[in-house]
């Protein structure tokens, strides 16, 4: 292999692996690499084969920016996909990581639920509710099909409908900001490291 | 058996020790770097090996400049140079150069702190020696 194709082979396998990031970040990543190799292998005693090797390889270079990129960018977002998947990136780095990522699905689903709930109390006006027995125990609450028999009754009507959504609103943004602090905290923690 | 295990595990931690304290270090050093101007980064990478003990692998400084530009602690611009290529300058953005004092302080009054801390340990290796 001549210098040019080696060059260009580590370049074509950092782009690939590269993938998740923007495309304008991705061409200005490696030009700056290009440039990195152009360079020292002119250096006295160099050559492009030790220069690529001082790099390291190619995929091992591109993980070293997608593991900042995406914990960074995952901090600023509010979308629960890239949270989940940057917080599933944070458990396999150890056990407070698993703790968030269990968070993290715990309070989705119970808001998310809530939310939903809400919505379909006007749809299923009987079955949507928060039922107490004759001595005032709780018994259940959600969408129930069937409703819960006749010795249930349903509390809240259509207050339910707020009230879900209220809650459920609040324990997604609590979920979303209780997720950013701690990709926060992990990037802090990293860069430290 | 167990007893190798220990003594491979220990003779290992130091070295994984060092490696941190050098990792923990580079982030810093490379703001240092540009204190006095732009510098594109194999001129980074080559100033910290003359102007420190810190020889790095060179992959990692790039990702790790590429995080400080995130954080608005550097900058950069693309300069065309005689080599033919553009070279990517960075430097030190008014939050960098603070961020860079804060660190300078901390750094300093922790190492003086340790220094004097550790000075019975090495007066007595002199001793030994």
């Amino acid at each position: 292999m001549t210098a040019e194709t080696q060059i260009d082979s580590y370049l074509t396998a950092l782009r690939l692996h590269l993938g998740p990031l923007t495309i304008a970040e991705r061409e200005e990543i490696v030009k700056e690499i290009a440039a990195h190799v152009r360079d020292s292998a002119e250096e006295p005693g160099a050559s492009v084969e030790t220069v690529l090797a001082r790099l390291g390889p190619a995929e091992a270079l591109a993980a070293q920016y997608r593991e900042g990129l995406l914990i960074r960018q995952a901090s600023r977002s509010n979308s629960p996909l890239v949270l989940l998947r940057a917080t599933l990136r944070l458990a396999a780095k150890g056990v407070s990581g698993i703790l968030v990522f269990f968070l993290a699905i715990f309070g989705y689903a119970v808001g998310g639920g809530l939310v939903l709930t809400a919505l379909l109390k006007p749809i299923f006006p009987a079955n949507t509710g928060v039922w107490f027995d004759g001595e005032g125990h709780f018994m259940s609450s959600g969408v129930l099909f069937p409703p819960p028999g006749s010795q249930a009754h349903e509390v809240l009507g259509f207050w339910y409908l707020p009230l879900a959504l209220i809650a459920g609103s609040l324990t997604l943004l609590a979920t979303t900001w209780a997720i950013q602090t701690s990709l926060r905290v992990s990037q802090r923690w990293q860069s430290r490291l | 058996m167990a007893k190798t295990r220990t003594t491979a595990a220990e003779a290992d931690q130091p070295d994984r020790w060092e490696a941190q304290l050098r990792k923990g270090a580079v982030e810093m050093a490379a703001l240092a770097s540009l204190w006095r101007g732009r510098l594109y980064g194999l001129e980074i990478i080559r100033f910290l090996e003359n102007h420190s003990r810190l020889a790095l692998a060179e992959g990692t400084i790039y990702p790790i400049l590429n995080r400080l530009k995130a954080e608005g602690l550097l900058t950069s611009e693309w300069v065309e140079a005689e080599a033919g290529h553009p070279r990517k300058y960075y430097s030190l953005t008014e939050t960098g150069r603070q961020r860079l004092r804060v660190m300078a302080e901390a750094w300093t009054s922790f190492s003086r702190g340790l220094t004097e801390l550790l000075q019975p340990v090495l007066e007595e290796q002199e001793n030994i020696q």
